[in-house]
């Protein structure tokens, strides 16, 4: 008995998960559980914590749950960036040892694109694509609950990799040899394989769902050139996601498959071939680039074209420019490894298309700037951060551009130059996207405005932060310093350049605890949204109350032009005014399921057991799957009818029914 | 209120006015059996499918060459099984709107597969 302790004491906490700083953090959570579950059970707050939200398939309380993970995922993320500066502010440091840098590094990328953007970017899918379309929910209710379940398992498997076991080490893309089995014997990277896998399926159900629900469920009248843009922008990054996925999916199961079943895809020995895995990686990491942009194209043309005042510009020119950037990113992707020496050929190539793709998102900047013209702009939060988005952006676009001439790139490799450049865009464009969201759609998600005052300095802390953090990362590149570096000596010249960039860092920190104030003082003396349209804004979404009701439409409206409660406004219209009493009739709602936490605990359970190579654990999770989807297969009462009583009742209370 | 203030219609009153329009089409009529028969010969058909590759390769029964020559072709015709069996490939409700991204499937696949190998091409003295 006592060697299996030992075992399990061995294998659980192993000495790279002994560190003081984790053990601290240990300490903190138990705490924190204890904390939660006192307050849970004093208040009596767990059957509505199981009724509301553990089994809810509401389209609208998943987006909040999934804005709550990306919120913490943020801050995790975000610790990892402040721990990197701080290692390498100074020449020859050791704020922490080498080992842990490497889990840092390779933490704070998988965190920060697939546990962070992703599900910020699922949220705002959720939250208002249902409402602009004028749907009563997604197509598959159940299907988008399960999705964000097995996301939500696979972040917390990641995550628990740091107290239990330790964490991955080989980088966010998770390169063989270093995830070989004899190279990195540890659990890690059987966390990094198995969290991504389990969060990836939920994601391709995302894309799926939200493809069927653009194309099938819009609003009578609605043509796909009168969908607002950021439903064209959804539903085009369903798409790649539907087809970027699966070429992950397959790396992720094959190198899977070399660390615990003994097979050979990308060793070095045995005829592996481990630059395989680098062109499947990549085969969906360059539309995974895209898939996080195009969503926040959509929510800037929203944006703009609200406080400015005026329709979007070249909606078509749009709608063809991002249809062509879905297209042309499907044939990019080797401009990841152009060092890997595949011949003049194929670097040419894909140096040439990548340049291609500047066009369309060339001809975006310019429409988003034509519908600035000569409108009357609001300098809302919002509107800031479009504002920063499109010089920030243009210049990470511009440096990508350097990247991919290929004799450059043989330079720029793999240096801080990299890493300015894709923090350039991913911070400029889909960061400030989201934030730009964030203010944006707030009123309609929780029923109040989010103070401007606050966000403003949110906002110029963030943007200058930013600018300070990765300025000098430019100049650190070119001066040869290169990614992962984990300390560096002095006398290269390096050592101010670091400073300064650690110095943005904090000050992005700052901007992140404002950030949080801002939310949490708005939950509480935020300015309530009475009217359901605090921007005056263009698109359907604004035509409900805030926040929306169950059923979000009495009735489902028809829609006749482009921009339709902009329309209807200016035809005096509201959806309020004319719902007349016998116009409301039953409504047929998804009713809520276990089912898709049951499956994504399973998972949980199935991945965890898997990590460890104990296979009785792996074989219950299984189980647990298969037993819910027997269950989910069988299960007819899917459904129940809201009474036109209730709706009407609802629509009185605010004031929306006539008569 | 103008000329648009009453046309709201529900969509079942809306599938209604298609019908009477002659739009018979639109109707949804999506398959439906008792039993699901072709299903499960399908999940089946999969499973066998799969199974053959698995032991053909673990007993090298052929020469390599021969051997992915023939799981690509079981590979290919079990795709096709799904797509038929599970995939819908036939229901629809006026436009089949499932095939559009099915043809871009098989175009990025195509281009996926074929400048992979046109890439990886350089590896001979790699591996």
């Amino acid at each position: 008995m006592p060697s299996f302790v030992s075992y399990l004491i061995h294998t659980l906490f192993p000495p790279s998960v002994r560190l003081p700083d984790i053990l601290l953090i240990d300490v903190g959570l138990v705490f924190g559980i204890i904390g939660i579950v006192v307050f849970l059970t004093k208040t009596g707050r767990w059957g509505s914590l199981w009724r509301d939200w553990l089994t809810t398939v509401d389209h609208k309380k998943i987006a909040v749950m999934y804005l709550i993970a990306a919120l913490l995922m943020l801050f995790r993320g975000g610790v990892d960036a402040l721990m990197i500066r701080a290692q390498l502010a100074a020449p020859g440091a050791h704020f922490m040892p080498a080992s842990q840098y490497d889990e840092v590094f390779t933490t704070h990328g998988t965190i920060m694109i697939f546990f962070m953007a992703m599900p910020f970017i699922f949220a705002l899918f959720n939250a208002v694509v249902p409402l602009m379309i004028g749907a009563r929910d997604v197509a598959f209710p159940r299907l988008n609950a399960m999705s964000y379940w097995l996301f939500a398992m696979g972040a917390a498997l990641f995550n628990v990799s740091f107290i239990i076991g330790g964490s991955p080490n080989a980088g966010w893309t998770a390169y063989p040899p270093y995830t070989g089995l004899a190279y990195n014997p540890g659990p890690g990277e059987n966390y990094y394989f198995l969290a991504l896998l389990i969060a990836g399926l939920g994601t391709t159900m995302t894309g799926i769902n939200f493809l069927v629900t653009t194309i099938r469920m819009r609003a009578p009248g609605m043509t796909l050139m009168k969908m607002p843009m950021f439903v064209w922008s959804t539903m085009v990054t369903s798409a790649l996601i539907l087809f970027a996925f699966p070429p992950l999916t397959v790396a992720l199961a094959m190198s899977l498959f070399d660390r615990l079943f003994g097979s050979s895809f990308f060793t070095l020995a045995h005829g592996g071939m481990p630059m395989m895995y680098v062109n499947l990686f990549w085969l969906f990491g360059h539309p995974e680039v895209y898939i996080l942009v195009i969503p926040l194209f959509g929510v800037f043309s929203e944006v703009v074209a609200t406080y400015s005042r005026k329709a979007l510009f070249g909606y078509p020119l749009m709608v063809v420019s991002i249809l062509a950037i879905m297209f042309l990113s499907y044939g990019t992707w080797v401009h990841h490894f152009f060092t890997m020496g595949a011949g003049p050929g194929v670097n040419a190539f894909f140096g040439l298309s990548t340049m291609l793709i500047a066009i369309p998102t060339g001809v975006k900047i310019f429409n988003w700037i034509f519908t600035m013209w000569g409108g009357r702009i609001q300098m809302t939060t919002a509107m800031l951060y479009q504002l920063a988005f499109i010089p920030t952006f243009v210049i990470g676009g511009a440096t990508g551009v350097l990247l991919a001439v290929v004799p450059a790139d043989y330079q720029f490799h793999n240096s801080y130059f990299l890493i300015a450049h894709f923090h350039n865009v991913i911070i400029g464009g889909t960061v400030f996207g989201l934030l730009s969201a964030l203010y944006y759609w707030w009123p309609k998600m929780f029923g109040m405005k989010l103070n401007e005052r606050q966000g403003r300095w949110a906002f110029w802390l963030f943007f200058i932060g930013f600018w300070v953090t990765f300025t000098p990362q430019y100049f650190l590149g070119l001066k040869g310093m290169t990614r992962r570096i984990y300390t560096y000596p002095a006398g290269f010249g390096w050592h101010q350049l670091n400073v300064i960039s650690t110095v943005g860092a904090l000050i992005m920190g700052a901007a992140f605890v404002v950030l949080v104030y801002n939310i949490v003082w708005s939950l509480r003396f935020g300015e309530r949204d009475l009217t359901g349209d605090p921007w005056d804004g263009r698109t359907l979404e604004w035509a409900l109350p805030s926040p929306v009701p169950e059923y979000n439409f009495a009735r489902i409206p028809v829609v006749h032009e482009r921009d339709a409660w902009w329309a209807m406004k200016q035809r005096g219209q509201s959806l309020a005014g004319s719902l007349r009493a016998e116009d409301v009739h039953d409504v047929e709602m998804p009713k809520n399921t276990p089912i898709p936490f049951l499956i994504g605990v399973s998972f949980f359970v199935m991945g965890f057991g898997m990590t460890f190579k104990w296979w009785p654990i792996a074989i219950i999770g299984f189980i647990g799957v298969i037993l819910c989807l027997l269950f989910s297969g069988f299960d007819y009462d899917d459904h129940h009818h809201l009474k036109a009583d209730v709706i009407r009742n609802t629509e009185a209370s605010l004031g929306r029914l006539q008569g | 209120m103008s000329e648009h203030g009453n046309t709201a219609l529900t969509i079942k009153e809306a599938y209604e006015q298609d019908n009477d329009k002659g739009l018979k089409f639109l109707r949804p009529h999506f398959a439906e059996e008792k039993f699901p028969a072709v299903q499960i010969a399908g999940y089946i058909g999969s499973l066998v499918l799969t199974f053959a590759a698995y032991f053909l390769v673990m007993n090298h029964v052929l020469p390599p060459a021969a051997l992915l020559a023939i799981i690509l072709a079981l590979a290919v015709f079990q795709a096709g099984l799904q797509l038929g069996v599970f995939m819908h490939l036939k229901e629809s409700r006026g436009l089949a709107w499932q095939l559009i991204p099915l043809y871009l499937v098989f175009l990025i696949a195509l281009g996926m597969v074929g400048m992979s190998i046109w890439i990886m091409l350089f590896k001979s003295g790699v591996s």
